[in-house]
């Protein structure tokens, strides 16, 4: 038995054995190649790691992003100058009745909900897109300032309230923008519901349905976009709050310097840099508020039954693609242009500010 | 230091992990089985009757028990309490377990293995409650040499003596030795710790205030979707509701009715294919540059971020173009040869600022690293395999879920694409438009408000989930991007 078994195991070990000397004899052959390959190489003087030329390593790491970059971000800039001069653009068989320079964006400019209001609405685009700028951003910027410095004087609970605070960065705008509509119902929404608390008449107080007043519409709006951004502002402030050297405020300290003048002259002047980086990144993103608009009232952009629109200058624009105009894409073109002048002229404003006025 | 009862007490965590864990596989498994028996309202005319979900009272059998309605709605609300209580604990408990030395083994060690077991007696897991207690003896015997009776003998005097100090009043200082000086500091002194003391605490109270204003969305948005159609739309809507009054069809309702299933099934889809091509292209062209030098470097570098400025709008327009009829030609023809993933997805593979976050972190590698690996005869793409992409990897995991993130809000590209297929293309819609598209009014004009918050509940609480699973990369991510931008 003893003899059988030990037969088995030799046999299955020779087995074995062949396979491995297969292998080990590949290897050696592929050795060979190679050795003879870089033979060959050294003979010529030709080094693929020192020869092959820099540029052309470059293009083949970048290769994959460049392409889809080609097609889908330089192409659309240069296309968008493009669609511009057109007239009368139609997308579905592509043709144009004719040429002009300025005419879409006259088009713009001069159609009665961009800049001016028109004649049965209270509001126009631009109207709208700067009170939800120079109301949200502030606000925004100042309460995320101060629940910062607030957040960084304490221990206790410190994590958690950071927690909380990061929640709404995680959510989706539209989903959230659905329950603070529910919220700011006229009969029944928790809003009412509340300020019924306090003796405020609230039958038929409407945020967000038929019958609600402009500005209380656009409370709603710019209160959920304070809540929606806010989140990040609290985090970028508190790291660069808590990357501040704990010397000027023990130097503060020893000339018991008041609470409020050490946030105005050493927490406010450190972190400047990020306070102006901030601001110019939400400011861009107040001008180009759209998904909470729609979230709250619609792809409409207005409460049913009212005679203004809450439209902003993004949402002007998707009315030429998908929507009442959809189709007259030269005219989305010049607005989306229109846009981004609006964008980079603010953007170099403030980056002129922050190189006179920037602690660094 | 006993390290034998040490050693017994992690053997014995090890066993209670895993109680713990087929604990929560019961949990779970009980919440799909049970999820899955609930009744539906029948479909009349190819639609449910939706009007009548809430007067339905249908009777259900279970291991051979009858249950109604309520009972049933109990039954699913606690599985889903238990583990939400219980996943977490684990994951931690695990985490413990693993990096725990005998060094750090202290009294209050084995004070959270008791509530832990309280937690475990509340969530109708006995085997884990009494192995945490058993275990809690083993530590107090490990920490200070009390037997098991010695213990619970000490545990009267011990409370007594506590509540004998906290009653005792505090001596008077004596003051009359002081002069006037000292004794103008000592008052000064507390003058100064009432006011901070009074400080603190209006920071705490504004803390709180503002935390409520972010967390009472959330909280009524769950408390909502649990409520039935009455409950969702009377004019005085309840803050609390039972637990068995939370009518965890709506959700059913949702997912099959509704089609939401379809939808979060296509934005997986669209996540996952969009976010591994973000990460490949931009893992290659961020190397290329913070290691390769070629002309025209900054240049190139410095074009790509003068985009970023660029509003989105602009691309859409044309992007728009590209996909359609006379482009590549994936949406917006006949029905059947349109390609609306791939329309989704590709414009989306690669992001300028993702490249530039990515540049910041492979720009910190040394560069004499880079040198010694070239000097072994390493090639640019194994140094980057090998070494670039590890150290960098915190950087690549914020990518990745921010870019999910992203795709799983993602609104206007999706609602454009998907808007010119008709019929068609709502079988392709993402969350985000489903959303806002549906349509949650009955035929009699009844907006179905709870169902209109559950499919939101549906779709935020994916986020939550991931967001506290990562907590620390996600936060540290966002605090890092915005310190280097």
């Amino acid at each position: 038995m003893a003899n059988l078994k030990n037969s088995v195991i030799a046999f299955f070990g020779k087995i074995l054995n062949a396979i491995k000397t297969f292998f080990w004899n590949v290897r050696r052959l592929f050795t060979n190649i190679k050795n003879r390959f870089g033979d060959f190489l050294d003979k010529h003087n030709i080094n693929f790691v020192t020869r092959f030329p820099n540029w052309a390593k470059a293009l083949l790491y970048l290769s994959p992003a460049l392409i889809v970059l080609m097609v889908f971000t330089f192409y659309p800039i240069i296309n968008s100058f493009a669609l511009v001069v057109y007239q009368n653009y139609n997308m579905t068989t592509e043709t144009v009745t004719g040429y002009t320079i300025f005419g879409n964006f006259i088009t713009v400019l001069t159609d009665e909900s961009f800049i001016v209001p028109a004649s049965h609405t209270a509001s126009s685009a631009v109207i709208n897109t700067l009170i939800i700028v120079f109301i949200s951003v502030p606000i925004s910027v100042l309460l995320a300032l101060f629940i910062a410095a607030a957040l960084n004087t304490i221990k206790p609970l410190k994590s958690f309230f950071q927690t909380i605070y990061f929640l709404p960065y995680v959510t989706n705008t539209i989903a959230i923008g659905l329950v603070f509509a529910y919220m700011f119902r006229t009969d029944g929404g928790l809003v009412n519901q509340f300020l019924g608390l306090f003796g405020v008449n609230v039958e038929g107080l409407s945020w967000v349905e038929s019958g609600a007043v402009y500005w209380r519409s656009m409370f709603v709006l710019i209160f959920y976009s304070i809540w929606s951004t806010l989140a990040f502002k609290i985090m970028v402030f508190l790291t660069s709050i808590q990357g501040i050297d704990k010397q000027y405020y023990q130097a503060a300290a020893i000339d018991a310097t008041p609470r409020g003048r050490i946030f105005s002259k050493i927490t406010v002047p450190l972190i400047s840099p990020m306070i102006f980086y901030i601001l110019v990144t939400s400011v861009i993103g107040a001008f180009k508020i759209y998904n909470s608009i729609v979230a709250l009232f619609g792809v409409s952009g207005a409460p049913a039954g009212v005679d203004y629109n809450l439209q902003s200058i993004v949402m002007y624009i998707y009315q030429f693609i998908d929507g009442s105009n959809a189709g007259n894409l030269s005219v989305a073109a010049a607005g989306s242009l229109i846009l981004f002048a609006i964008i980079l002229v603010l953007t170099l404003v403030q980056m002129q500010a922050s190189k006179r006025r920037v602690h660094y | 230091m006993n390290k034998q009862l040490f050693e017994k007490s992690n053997k014995l965590e090890r066993w209670t992990l895993f109680v713990d864990f087929i604990a929560i596989v019961i949990y779970i498994s009980l919440f799909l089985i049970l999820f899955k028996l609930l009744e539906l309202p029948e479909v009349v005319n190819g639609s449910m009757d939706l009007d009548i979900l809430q007067y339905m009272e249908p009777i259900y059998q279970f291991l051979g028990s009858t249950l109604d309605k309520w009972q049933m709605n109990t039954i699913i609300s606690l599985s889903v309490v238990f583990t939400i209580v219980a996943v977490p604990m684990f994951f931690i408990n695990l985490k413990k377990v693993k990096i725990r030395t005998i060094y750090e083994v202290d009294s209050y060690v084995a004070g959270s293995k008791f509530f832990q077991g309280i937690i475990n007696l509340l969530s109708f897991n006995p085997i884990s409650a009494g192995l945490r207690i058993y275990n809690m003896f083993i530590l107090v015997k490990f920490v200070k040499g009390y037997d098991a009776k010695e213990f619970l003998k000490s545990i009267v005097p011990a409370v007594k003596a506590y509540f004998k100090r906290l009653f005792t009043k505090k001596v008077k200082e004596n003051t009359e030795g002081l002069d006037e000086y000292s004794l103008s500091i000592k008052t000064s002194i507390r003058r100064q710790n009432a006011a901070n003391a009074l400080r603190l605490l209006f920071t705490y109270i504004f803390l709180v205030f503002m935390a409520l204003i972010i967390i009472i969305p959330f909280y009524w948005m769950i408390i909502t979707s649990l409520k039935d159609f009455s409950g969702a739309t009377t004019a005085t809507p309840k803050f609390f509701i039972s637990i068995s009054r939370m009518n965890w069809v709506n959700y059913k309702v949702v997912l099959t009715e509704l089609n939401f299933g379809l939808y979060i099934r296509n934005t997986v889809i669209v996540a996952l294919f969009s976010t591994a091509g973000t990460i490949l292209t931009t893992v290659l062209a961020a190397y290329a540059f913070a290691r390769i030098e070629f002309k025209g470097r900054e240049i190139l570098f410095s074009i790509l971020i003068m985009t970023m400025m660029i509003p989105g709008e602009l691309y859409i327009i044309t992007n728009f173009i590209t996909v359609s009829k006379n482009g590549f030609g994936w949406v917006g023809m006949p029905t059947g040869e349109n390609n609306y993933f791939l329309a989704m997805i590709l414009p989306f593979v690669t992001s300028i600022s993702y490249i530039f976050f990515l540049r910041q972190s492979f720009k910190q590698v040394p560069e004499s690293l880079y040198k010694a690996a070239r000097v072994d005869g390493c090639s640019d793409l194994k140094f980057l395999m090998r070494v670039m992409v590890p150290i960098a990897s915190p950087t690549i995991f914020t990518i990745t879920i921010l870019n999910v993130f992203g795709s799983w809000n993602a609104y206007i590209w999706p609602r454009i694409i998907t808007g010119v297929g008709g019929q068609e293309g709502q079988a392709y819609w993402l969350i985000s438009n489903a959303l806002r598209d549906t349509a949650f009014v009955l035929d009699n004009g009844r907006v179905m408000y709870n169902l209109q918050i559950a499919a939101s509940t549906l779709v935020t609480v994916p986020l939550l989930v991931v967001f506290f699973m990562f907590r620390k990369y996600i936060m540290n991510g966002i605090g890092r991007s915005g310190t280097k931008g």
